[in-house]
Parts: C-alpha cells; structure tokens; sequence
C-alpha cells in the first residue's frame, strides 16, 4: 500500500495545480486534448492443410488467450424449418460425452482447468470457443477437439436436454419481450422465410438423435471455418499446435449460398396487437425488413440510426423517456446480415401511455425524414461518436477476436477499421435524409404491441396511426 | 444484493464488472509469473475535503474510465421513503449549476464514451469511460455534480425522473415473470424497520411521497467529497491528472459527519412459509437463509459453497437433481455478499410431473449429505479454479477494475483488498465449507414458492405456507 499522507499530498498538489481555486470558472467547458491515435491490431492469416483459415493476433501483456472457429452459414442455412431448434440441441449435446470422457468428466476436466468451452450456432454464424490463460491454452484446446470431433451424442442426454428446453420455453414464453419479438419476425417475414422461424415446442419435440448427429456432420466442417487466435501466443507456434491437436478433423464442407426466399409482400401500415391482460406495460416494435449488410448506404444509414435510436439522447429516447417520462428507455436499430434483417424502434412503455408514446415514436419516425430537419451538431455528434468509440472493439482478446472475425464473415476489406473513419466522415446531410425515406417506409411499417388489450385497444384506435389487427402470443390471427 | 441502473444499456456491463475471485485451494502457490498477473498497480491520496482518489495507470487502450463511490445506498433510507437513493441517481443526469443537461451525456456517450449510474443496498456508483482525451471534461462533470448539483434542481426534474423510475420499477419488477420474488424475500428475511429489508427500487407510494426538500437534504449529506471515492483507470499522465483533480475537487467543501444505519445480522429462529402467485407458466422454488456480510470472514467460504452446490454438472445438486434424477429443469445456488449482512440462496425450476414439496425434500437431504460429510477436496478445486482466469480477463476492463480498486476502498479501507480476497477464496478448505454450511444453512430460513396465478396447490406444503401478496 502506497497511502499518501493527505495533508503532505494536498501540498504538493496545490503547488502543481495552476489555476487558484477561486479564479476556476466552472462555467468553461475543459479544453479537448489531441483525438488518440486509433490503434488497429495486426493479424496474419493461413490456411491450415484441412483447409480452414486461420487467422492469429497476437497480444502480449497480459497472459491471456482467446480461441474460436466461427462457422460460416448458421441455422436460417443449415436447419430444416420443421427441425427449428436442432442446431441448439447439437451444440448443447457436444457437451454430453465424447469416446474417451464422460458428460461429467468432461465437465470436472475443463472446470479444474478453470475454463469452459462455449458452442452456438446463430442466424447466419456459429461458433466454438474458449479463453483460457496462456498456460492452459493447450490442454483446453485438446478438450475442445474431442467435444467437437469424438462426440458420442448418447439418447437419454437429448431426452434431458430435450426436456429442459421445453421448461426453459415456456418461462420465455410468459415474458412480454419475447412475445414481442417472436411476433415481430412473424409480422415482418412470414412463416416461410427463415427470419420468420424460431425453435418451438412442436419443433424441439420432432428432434431426432439422428437430426443431431446429421447436423453435428454437416455443420463443423473445416471448409467453412474461420479459426481466430488472440492473445499471449506465437503465430507460428499456434499455427503448429492447431495443426496437430485438430489432426483428425479432415477436410469437407463449403461456405454456404445465403440466398433466402423473397419477403412478403409489403402490406398497408398495421397495428398487430397481442393480448397480455393485466399487463403494466407494453412492448412496441415499430419496423419492416431492412438491408443487408453489403448495402452501400451502411454508414449513412448506420449515421441516420445513432441520431434516431442509437444513443441515449438521441432523438426517440430524449424525447420518449426523458422528455415524456412514458419509459425506462426506448431505441432503434437495424440488424445487417446477409439477408434483409429488420429495422426495430421500440421499448417498453407505461401501459396507459401506449397511445401517446406510439405518436411519440411516429412523429420522430416523421422527423427523421425530414420534418425534423437534421442540424450540425447532431451530424458531428454522430460521426465523432462513432469514430471515437472504435477503441472498444479492440479492448480485449475476446473482443478482438470478435473484430477481425467479423471482417470476414462479412466480405469487408482487412483495412476497414484503417479507413473507418474517412469512410463515416463522408456521410452528408443530404445522404441520412435520403436513407431515412427510402428504408424507414412509413406506408407500410408494422406496428407489434403486446400489452393489456383491455385497456389499450380504444386509445390506439383513436391515435388514427393504423387499423389495428388482433393476433395471438405465437402471432396467427386472434379475435 | 440487487442492483437498480439509470439506463437499461449498460446493465449488463456493470454486473459483469463485478469480479469474481476464488482459487485452488489445494494446489501449491502458482508460480510468479501467473501470481504475477493477479495485480492492479494503484496510488492513492485523499484531498483535505477528504475526497478518497484512486489512479491505476493502463496504457493498453487509449480509454479512461472515471468512477465515483458514494457511500450510500437503500439502506440509509428511512421506512416510507424507499427508493431514494436510486431515485436519486437519476437526479444525477438532470444537469448541474453549470452543466445543462445534456450535457452529460453529450460529452460521454456522444463522443464514444459511455455512462451509466448503479445503487444498490450499500453504494451509489456513478461512471463513464471515455476516449483519454476526454478525461478532463469527464471529471469536470463529476465534479460539478457533486459541488452544484442543487443549483438547478427544481421539482419539474424530480418529477420526470420519478416517472422514469416508476417506468424502471414495471419493467423489471412488476412486469416480469417471478419480478417480486427479490423484495418479497428481503421483506421476510428481514424485520419491518430493517434497512435491508426494502427493495433498492423501492415502492411506487413511496416513489410518489418524496419531496424537494427531501431530496435536497439527502443530497447535502450523502453527496459530499468525505462520502466519496474517485477512481481513474486507464490510459491518462498521472501528474496531468492530478492538477485537474485538485483543480475541479479541492474547494467542494467537506459535507456533515454521517450517521451510519446500525445494522444487526438477521435471525430467523424457526422457518417461514410463504406462497406467492404470479403471472407465471411454472412454479418456482425460492429457500434463503440469513448469512454474513463482507467485513465477515465467512463470506468467503459461503462464497465457495455456492459453486459446490449448484452450477456445474458435478456441483451435488445440480448433478443429482438435474442429471440424476431429473426432476429440476434448473436449479442455482450462491451466497450473496452485502456490506453489513448477507444471505444464502436456492432456487430451482421443476420438471413437469415433479413436486415442490418433494423437490425441497431432496435438496433438504443433498444439503444434509453435504453437512455430515463436507466436500472433497476437488468439489473445492473445481469450485474455485475459474478464479484465476475471471481475474486476469477482468484486467482488460478499466472498469471492471475502478469497480474493484474502489469497493476495496468503501468497504475494506483497501483499494488492494482485491489481492487479500484472492488469497483468502485460495485459504479456503474442505472444513471451512463445511463448517460455514452447518452454521447458516439452519432451519431458520425462507420458503418462497412463486405458482401460477389460482394453482396454490402447486407451493410446496402449500398446507403450511402463508399467502403473500401486494409488498409495500
């Protein structure tokens, strides 16, 4: 301990300070030092002989690794609609037992080693993973190749699994928020298309073993992994360690096609209302399927989004919860993949100010078009943000990781984040408001509340916003 | 504990920040260079108004987080007033004497950075990590907030905060499947007049009856440099950031001395029953025992018998209730460690076809097992092995660490207490769990069974069990 007498130390820093107390104008906001020198981390990337890529950053400091193969293609490519849920079901059962360890042994060995290995399969992506100090690298990445290549996948563990999915759904299912968002993907995509889909009892039940093992085979394969190493570790080295402990995962397996079915058509602007009675608030997504993440207009939509939703005094949150007090917090945001993912403003609002908070949330939707005009200082205050914030995607080995992984999966050039900052600099005025119309499409958003239909239903008719349709929490058409 | 944020946004990141340190209690001391690594180089000096600063250098990333400790929190709140202190927290970003609001967030997470206010039992904690060369805004506004926050407060700002709050209190609590189960615990754990046993959120009566004055009169107690710590973590000169500390923090003057709450351990001399229906689809188990809190020794060991418990598929619970028999979907356990008291907590969602009643039976007979013969040596092992890798992988977080190097400071008179707590998780024996089990997990205790709205018969002994409904 390095305690400092008070007194002594209050001495020594009133001779350094300059200014005197009483001349302080607390009034002058403090000067702004020099921006600091955006630091990029740099990575090699190889292929290893199975033909995965292999991509390492190395980061020294702090003995630290983080290991992942992220797979590209996830459930929309690699699940049948009627088998939703199995990619959870496989990547849990990688858990349940290999040739040589039991389920439990597998468990007491890599928590004596005080890591986990995390596995899951997500829209478009999925992974394999594990951090583990740099002393324990090793023994965890040999745990984390007999998970993935020796699993036994035994019957009565699925039936447990099975079991305690089905438990977990229906607590889900009593949360207003998943409703909401279960309805939302419905409204917006339909049945048919693969956004509209998710894991339900019916589709947890038909899981066979055999769907398991089938997609354990098709799905880990080398030829659509992206290996990614950060940390306390030699490139070389890494690169010879992974070769050998992944010796018996041979080649096989391709990056899958991401074309999905076409939309539905879009429809008049709607209110989809979901009973909850007795609800003490109501869940709101306002939104319509959005762009891909290849879209041109990603930075100026991305600038259009932060001075809508994208922050906390941005324009819906300031005015929804902090002017109107109608809310905890509210927001907007689009989610890019490799299909039309959604645009989403919404939050949950006190119930009897439904009615009021929706023509809150429209008049800013009608703002950003231009009936708000856009000023200065909201265009500088987003880009300064965004541009200043990219030091967080770069603060950990895991979120590194995460980072330059994400390069890839998305086809983007290695030196994107070398010319992030020009390429958000060149985002006009003009360009947000020409974004905001074309992709905000106020004729034919959709407007998904879950709430308490007693009390709500009649004030939201007389809000005009949109006719109001009733569905049901799994979003068919109710009554 | 339970945690009240001023912003939905960074909830996650303030939780995760709270580190979780335990070791291998059996292996032989690592070796340097990894004990080495269980480090968080800091200086320390207090201001004559005795505001408690707090640097650690960390070059790493050009960030620096600044965090501000009051020591304050619900439990200095008198009964019919709950909920002041988070409500209070929300004040904190309505502007200052010459800060417009806006203003904060502006220069924080408006230029990259991030901000967000925390209250719980014991502490308010207010933080933003911002791009290095903000540094100098970011403690200008914590200090004008703390020197000048009356200036501008009108009745106008109290009132939309207290919306806000309310808007906080649905969507958390009351909207939210097994949302009450925490304040109704803490109502029966402790004695009415307890300052643990209302909830951080407090009530929404209590919400409404606060008054100007009252806000006022907390703030001019609690909200001065005597009841703070100062924390800078990151990428910043140290005698640059010194002159500004000295420069925006000197002259706010040293507040009252403060009166703490005394505040007795609970006791629960027999055990309570109580049932409560909610808008759920399953029931629910809840048992909670009154334990210790931090400044008591037997935290740590609690600490550990959570892990031994429940967690894991080799914890005993866990692999005789969930893998075994299969008769829970999810079962959980763990010691929560407040300042002055703590409590000790099971839950666990059945399967279909399974009972309560009988599900409290087996978990009465594990923890009995547990009892008589205490845990092996690798149960130890492999409850406290993650520690060394929580530990290091905080070390990325300024954060993370401004969080330890100042409740270490508020609570142990210690910013380096982080390292005593290491070893001490690393002291911990087979007998010491067993000891700790033996002497908290009694028959004074809670039952709680959360079960669908008209299904009572599903509690537990639902003969024997006390309906509960509306928690003021």
């Amino acid at each position: 301990m390095r305690r400092v007498n008070s007194l002594a130390a209050a001495l020594v820093l009133l001779a350094v300070s300059v200014p005197l107390a009483q001349e302080l104008n607390r009034k002058q906001l403090p000067p702004v030092g020099k921006s600091p020198e955006l630091r990029v981390p740099t990575w090699t990337t190889s292929k290893l002989s199975n033909g995965a890529q292999l991509i390492v950053s190395e980061r020294k400091g702090l003995p630290l690794v983080s290991f992942t193969i992220t797979f590209v293609g996830g459930s929309n490519q690699f699940e049948k609609a009627d088998r939703r849920g199995a990619a959870a079901l496989t990547t849990a059962m990688l858990r349940e037992g290999t040739k040589t360890r039991s389920g439990e042994q597998l468990a007491l060995d890599l928590q004596l080693l005080g890591t986990s290995v995390n596995a899951g399969v997500g829209g478009e992506s999925g992974s394999i993973s594990f951090q583990s100090t740099t002393e324990k690298f090793q023994p965890t990445l040999e745990i984390l190749a007999d998970m993935m290549l020796n699993s036994t996948f035994p019957a009565p563990a699925l039936e447990r699994l099975r079991a305690q999915r089905l438990v977990a759904l229906a607590q889900a299912n009593a949360q207003p928020g998943t409703i909401g968002s279960r309805v939302f993907s419905r409204v917006l995509y339909g049945a048919g298309h693969p956004y509209g889909q998710e894991a339900n009892e019916a589709t947890i039940k038909a899981v066979t073993r055999d769907d398991v093992g089938a997609f354990h085979k098709e799905y880990f394969q080398p030829g659509r992994a992206i290996i990614t190493v950060v940390g306390d570790v030699n490139a070389a080295a890494v690169k010879s360690a992974i070769e050998k402990t992944l010796a018996a995962w041979t080649a096989g397996g391709d990056k899958p096609s991401f074309t999905y079915p076409a939309t539905p058509p879009l429809r008049a602007a709607a209110i989809y209302l979901v009973d909850k009675p007795g609800a003490a608030q109501s869940v709101v997504s306002i939104g319509i399927p959005g762009p891909p993440r290849n879209t041109p207009d990603y930075m100026a939509l991305q600038v259009m989004n932060f001075i809508l939703g994208g922050h906390f005094q941005s324009r819906l949150n300031a005015n929804i919860r902090e002017e109107k007090g109608y809310s905890y917090g509210v927001n907007s945001g689009f989610t890019y993949g490799k299909g039309p993912g959604p645009f989403r403003a919404g939050g949950d609002v006190v119930s009897d100010k439904t009615d009021v908070a929706l023509i809150e949330f429209m008049k800013e939707l009608r703002g950003i078009q231009g009936g708000r005009p856009i000023t200065d200082e909201e265009m500088t205050q987003a880009k300064a943000s965004m541009i200043q914030r990219l030091p967080n995607q770069f603060s950990s080995v895991s979120a590194i990781g995460s980072t330059i992984t994400g390069l890839y999966l998305q086809d983007l050039p290695p030196d994107y984040y070398q010319n992030y900052a020009k390429s958000v600099n060149a985002v006009t005025k003009e360009d947000v408001l020409r974004v905001a119309k074309k992709y905000v499409d106020l004729e034919h958003l959709n407007i998904v509340i879950v709430g308490d239909r007693k009390s709500i239903e009649e004030p939201l008719k007389k809000t005009g916003v949109a006719p109001i349709v009733i569905l049901d929490a799994e979003g068919k058409a109710g009554s | 504990m339970n945690t009240q944020t001023r912003t939905p946004l960074l909830a996650a990141l303030a939780m995760a920040a709270v580190a979780v340190t335990a070791t291998d209690a059996r292996q032989a001391k690592p070796p340097a260079s990894k004990s080495g690594a269980i480090n968080i180089p800091f200086e320390q000096y207090t201001l004559p108004n005795g505001l408690r600063v707090i640097l650690s250098q960390d070059a790493s990333t050009p960030t620096v987080a600044v965090n501000l400790w009051y020591h304050v929190g619900s439990k200095n709140e008198e009964a019919g007033r709950t909920g002041f202190a988070h409500l209070f927290e929300h004040v904190m970003f309505t502007g200052s004497g010459n800060v417009p609001y806006g203003l904060h967030d502006k220069y924080t997470s408006g230029v990259g950075g991030n901000n967000n206010g925390t209250t719980d039992n014991d502490r308010t904690l207010y933080f933003e990590t911002v791009p290095s060369n903000y540094l100098e805004t970011a403690l200008w506004l914590e200090a004008d907030r703390m020197g000048y926050l009356l200036d501008s407060l009108d009745i106008a700002k109290l009132n939309a905060q207290r919306d806000i709050v309310k808007n906080e209190r649905r969507q958390r609590i009351d909207n939210q499947p097994y949302g009450r189960v925490g304040e109704i615990l803490s109502s029966a754990m402790y004695p009415k007049t307890h300052p643990y046993s209302w909830s951080v959120i407090g009530s929404m009566e209590d919400l409404s009856a606060a008054s100007e004055e009252d806000v006022k009169n907390f703030f001019r107690l609690y909200y001065a440099p005597n009841n703070a710590i100062l924390t800078v973590v990151g990428d910043f000169d140290p005698a640059q950031t010194k002159a500004w500390i000295t420069k925006y923090f000197l002259n706010i003057p040293r507040g009252k001395p403060i009166t703490r709450p005394k505040i007795e351990p609970a006791t629960l001399t027999a055990e309570k029953r109580l049932m409560y229906e909610d808008k759920v689809p399953l029931p629910r188990l809840y048992m909670q025992w009154p334990s210790v809190g931090a400044k008591h020794p037997d935290h740590v060991a609690l600490e550990v018998l959570g892990p031994v418990l429940a967690g894991a598929r080799t914890a005993r619970l866990t692999k005789a209730l969930v893998y075994d028999k299969q008769a829970a979907a999810t079962i959980g356990a763990g010691q929560s460690t407040s300042e002055d008291t703590g409590e000790f907590g099971v839950f666990l969602s059945p399967r279909p076809g399974n009972t309560l009643t009988t599900l409290e039976q087996e978990v009465d007979a594990i923890i009995e097992k547990l009892k008589t013969e205490g845990p092996t040596a690798q149960e130890i092992q492999a409850a406290v092995a993650p520690a060394e890798l929580n530990f290091i992988s905080g070390l990325q977080s300024n954060l993370g660490k401004s969080n330890q190097l100042a409740d270490g400071a508020g609570y142990h008179n210690d910013p380096g207490y982080f390292k005593t707590a290491y070893e001490k998780r690393r002291a911990v024996t087979p007998d010491d769990v067993k000891r700790v089990a033996n002497r908290y997990l009694t028959k004074g205790r809670v039952i709680l069974s959360v079960v669908p709205v008209g299904k009572s018969d599903l509690a537990a002994k639902p003969e024997a069990s006390t309906k509960v409904g509306e928690v003021k």
